[in-house]
């Protein structure tokens, strides 16, 4: 685990390649390095079948000189190999082309006090391998005591803990540590001809926050076992549940749509869209950088500017786009903290949740589709296009009739955000994009 | 001309027989080392200017040890030796007998027979002004191939991998794996409706490749090509309908539909819809389907995989029945099998799973222009973007521009779609297989687990008789 005196080292270090990159003739220099040591354990059928140990160390660095910028990294932390990479990175800037928006940010004189961010739990370090497998067994064990449960793919437990450092030379040192653990359990139900699948996980930064092998198996087994001995449907139009995993989904197609990034480069439908309404009221999504113990949560982002909360979508109105300094500067916006490595990531990036329950989503419904798994990859940013493969359990008269499968579900991120009739209550913090059961009025299914 | 291969470890025999002797300290059957030092560089442009460029630098150390069935892995970017013994020991972990086990008595070097990286200048060795000038190149091709383009982007990436395999039956062997690709982006713009188009190449090759074989501003051309098409698509019919599969790029479908499930860890476990269906028919007499990691230049191909083994071209079906599986050592071992040299690994941080290499549907007899002439109304899948499947035999693929077939002929362009199927039914609906077997892009990569690795695929035009496609009309 990293130490204090860990971190100290790792401090000083980036201190100095920051110095160093300045006499090489660089003038910005952001360093950025990482310290972790992680565990993972796959038990399978009642045995293990892998344990992975290890601790691994990275470098970043980005180099300005003359408005050129060029980055380097590095998981060699030999001092030799820095500094050469720091040289080649200030000879190869040059060869770039000048870029007026390049550069640094303004440091931030409101730092955030990391301590109240709770993001390490000594809990996790703290650890030994024989509970962690342990939990892994039992989670398992539990699934697999369901007859119908014909297969596994096993359980695995994970833990990681890290120290993350970064140092500029606009004046910016900052560090802080994160754990993270997860236990998760992926199953098969079915003959071989007739197969289903599916898992369920816990992914927290505190142990005490996991859910239990208990619930994990259980939810797994009611997961994989609803789909059996699925129908085939007609092609036709339909309301449509999403559960929260998929609305998750399809909350992760819009950030790569509001990410500054995608805008300025036009290669997002929303671009030039600030202040337009972009969905119907029910729509409220928050970038949210500093909720305590979420995976998401950081005190500040990888050009070391503070996290914060940002109200992306008010009401259906979109009111911001998610950037970095560069984003930013081309779009003549502000950076709202949500610079990872060169690009744009989300902090804890969600869909504000309503009041209807699930079952009130569903019961609603006098035929409809709850979709529960997706397949493949169909989603273009540039047109907002849908079109995905799917899974899900037919609805008629308010109630889950028989589930189907080798359908597809398309339609237009556009459209699907004027048309959602419905936003639950149940909104739970499971990755760093979140959000409830939603009830879209109507989309495509191919079928038969 | 071959790369001379670099050694950043510095270990002796003596070196590699204690680790090795760490990691079998409590017992295990088998430990290899797998030592990695790759160099990545990247150019990328954009708003006509030359953004950014960067290097990167991986290196490390990941050390795994077998006890029955079961994998210790561990690894360490940090070479200092007692950090190295550490990983071993952790490795070791999984072993709990009592007493250890002796590694092979002396290294011996093998070397691979194969050639497949067919170069004159190694991309990483190339200067970086030339680079820059084959970005600028495709970067105006596709910016004048039609005023519609509004933006572009263009990049080219390249990377050297020096790996060295040790294990304790004895084996010491290298690889010095080049690659490179050039990629370009198009969007094009008409009114409100604003479109993308994708093209690029490369391989394991040098960078005459553009010169000789693929120049920028056919890349470059192409994307361009792809995203103007698209501002007159219109939606892609919605049902079960005849498809065709272009050739080339649809090779994905191969890829998804019968790759992944023919390697050897799902059908060990018991998990893949073909585990029980070695010897049986699960197509049509036309479906021939190989992976060959031999194939000179192409982006899946190596000298030795990541254990070690040797690769040899592997036949999975023939004529429709299941012949044979992508093995690693460790399913190969556990179901007695030879190993086929299809185990991969992303890197040092990850222990080696069977992955594909260049997967391909082997070309038929039919006439590409008879099989679109036989359809009276379908859809003809064109350019692709990638696809998923899961054990069931369930899976996906997206398309992101096809044509409406409409008496015998290629009639309106249509956009994305994502088509579903499930492998053994699809497999027995292929009808048409064409002569022209081609490999689709030379940029792809395969993500199983976790771990990326670059792979192609290959398939001859084809023709699925009913195939659900997920279009909104």
């Amino acid at each position: 685990m990293s130490s204090p005196a860990g971190n100290r080292e790792l401090l000083s270090l980036a201190e100095r390649l920051v110095r160093f990159g300045q006499t090489s003739g660089a003038d910005e220099i952001e360093v950025g390095l990482g310290d972790g040591t992680e565990f993972g354990v796959d038990v399978r059928m009642g045995e293990v079948e892998n344990l992975v140990e290890a601790g691994s160390r990275a470098l970043g660095v980005r180099i300005i000189k003359d408005g050129k910028t060029a980055f380097a990294s590095s998981s060699d932390l030999e001092p030799e190999t820095l500094e050469r990479l720091i040289r080649n990175a200030v000879r190869r800037a040059e060869l770039a082309n000048r870029d007026e928006f390049a550069g640094l940010p303004e440091l931030s004189d409101r730092p955030v006090d990391s301590a109240s961010l709770d993001l390490f739990d000594p809990a996790v370090p703290a650890l030994e391998a024989k509970r962690m497998i342990a939990l892994a067994h039992e989670t398992e064990r539990i699934a697999l005591s369901d007859k119908r449960i014909t297969n596994s793919h096993g359980a695995s437990f994970s833990s990681h803990e890290g120290c993350s450092v970064l140092a500029s030379s606009n004046g910016f040192l900052g560090e802080y540590r994160k754990t993270y653990c997860s236990l998760s359990v992926s199953l098969q139900a079915g003959d071989t001809d007739d197969l289903v699948e599916d898992f369920w996980y816990s992914s927290r930064i505190h142990f005490a926050d996991l859910e239990s092998p208990e619930v994990i198996a259980r939810t797994a087994v009611a997961r994989t076992v609803r789909q059996l001995h699925p129908r085939k449907i007609k092609t036709q139009r339909v309301p449509v549940v999403f559960e929260p995993l998929m609305t998750s989904g399809i909350l992760g197609f819009l950030f790569s749509c509001i990410s500054g990034t995608a805008v300025y480069q036009q290669a997002s439908f929303l671009a030039g869209r600030l202040g337009e309404r972009i969905g119907n009221d029910r729509v409220t999504v928050i970038d949210d950088g500093l909720l305590p113990r979420l995976l998401g949560t950081g005190p500040f982002d990888s050009e070391g500017l503070p996290s914060r909360r940002t109200v992306v979508v008010e009401k259906g109105v979109l009111l911001n786009y998610l950037c970095n300094t560069y984003a930013a500067r081309k779009l003549g916006l502000r950076s709202t903290g949500n610079a990872d490595g060169s690009g744009v990531g989300p902090n804890n990036f969600y869909l504000q949740p309503g009041t209807p329950s699930a079952e009130e989503i569903i019961g609603s419904c006098e035929k409809g589709l709850l979709l529960i798994r997706t397949l493949g990859h169909g989603l273009n940013p540039v047109s907002g296009d849908i079109s995905r493969g799917a899974f899900g359990l037919w609805i008629e008269n308010g109630e889950i009739a028989y589930p189907v499968s080798e359908i597809t579900i398309s339609g237009n991120l556009g459209e699907l955000l004027k048309n959602i009739e419905m936003v639950g209550s149940d909104l739970e913090f499971r990755g760093s994009i979140c959000a409830p059961t939603i009830k879209v009025a109507e989309m495509q299914i191919s079928g038969l | 001309m071959s790369i001379v291969f670099e050694d950043h470890f510095h270990f002796g025999p003596d070196d590699l027989r204690r680790i090795l002797d760490a990691a079998l300290q409590t017992g295990g059957d088998f430990a290899d080392l797998f030592l990695e030092y790759r160099v990545y560089n990247s150019i990328h442009m954009e708003e006509d200017l030359i953004k950014e460029t960067s290097e990167s630098i991986s290196l490390g150390l990941g050390i795994r040890v077998w006890s029955g069935e079961k994998t210790g892995y561990g690894f360490t970017n940090d070479l200092a030796f007692d950090k190295i013994l550490r990983a071993a020991r952790s490795a070791a972990a999984i072993a709990s007998s009592e007493g250890t086990t002796a590694a092979a008595a002396g290294l011996i070097r093998a070397t691979s027979p194969l050639s497949v990286y067919p170069l004159r200048e190694a991309p990483h060795r190339g200067d970086l002004t030339g680079k820059i000038g084959l970005v600028k190149d495709a970067y105006a091709a596709c910016q004048s191939h039609h005023p519609a383009v509004k933006k572009v982007k263009a990049g080219l990436q390249d990377q050297i991998q020096y790996v060295t395999i040790v294990n304790s039956e004895g084996l010491l062997v290298s690889d010095a794996r080049p690659l490179v690709k050039l990629t370009c982006v198009a969007i094009a713009e008409k009114g409100a409706v604003r479109e993308y188009g994708y093209s690029g190449g490369g391989g394991r090759v040098g960078l005459e490749y553009f010169a000789e074989n693929l120049s920028p501003a056919v890349i470059g051309r192409e994307a361009a090509r792809e995203a103007v098409q698209l501002l007159d698509a219109r939606d892609a019919p919605a049902g079960e309908m005849p498809v065709v599969l272009s050739p080339g790029h649809a090779g994905v479908f191969i890829h998804e539909a019968v790759g992944h499930l023919l390697e050897a860890d799902f059908n060990r476990k018991k998990t893949s819809v073909f585990w029980n269906k070695m010897g049986r028919r699960v197509g049509t007499s036309l479906v021939s389907i190989y992976d060959d990691p031999t194939i000179p230049g192409f982006r899946g191909s190596y000298a030795v995989d990541d254990e070690g083994t040797v690769p040899s071209k592997t036949q999975l079906i023939e004529k429709g029945v299941v012949v044979g599986l992508l093995q690693d050592r460790l399913s190969a071992r556990l179901m007695g099998k030879t190993p086929t040299g299809h185990g991969r690994r992303q890197d040092y941080t990850d222990y080696p799973i069977p992955r594909m290499a260049n997967t391909f549907i082997a070309a038929g007899e039919d006439d590409p222009a008879e099989i679109i002439k036989s359809v009276r109304k379908g859809f003809y899948a064109d350019q692709f973007s990638g696809g998923q499947v899961e054990d069931s035999g369930k899976f996906t693929f997206s398309v992101t521009s096809g044509f409406l077939i409409e008496e015998g002929r290629l009639t309106a362009p249509v956009k994305q779609a994502t088509l579903i199927g499930s492998n053994v039914e699809i497999l027995k609906r292929v009808e048409m297989v064409g002569s022209d077997l081609t490999f689709g892009l030379q940029t792809g990569s395969c993500g199983k687990e976790g771990q990326d690795v670059p792979v192609t695929d290959g398939c001859p035009t084809i023709k699925i008789s009913r195939m659900t496609v997920g279009g909104r009309e």
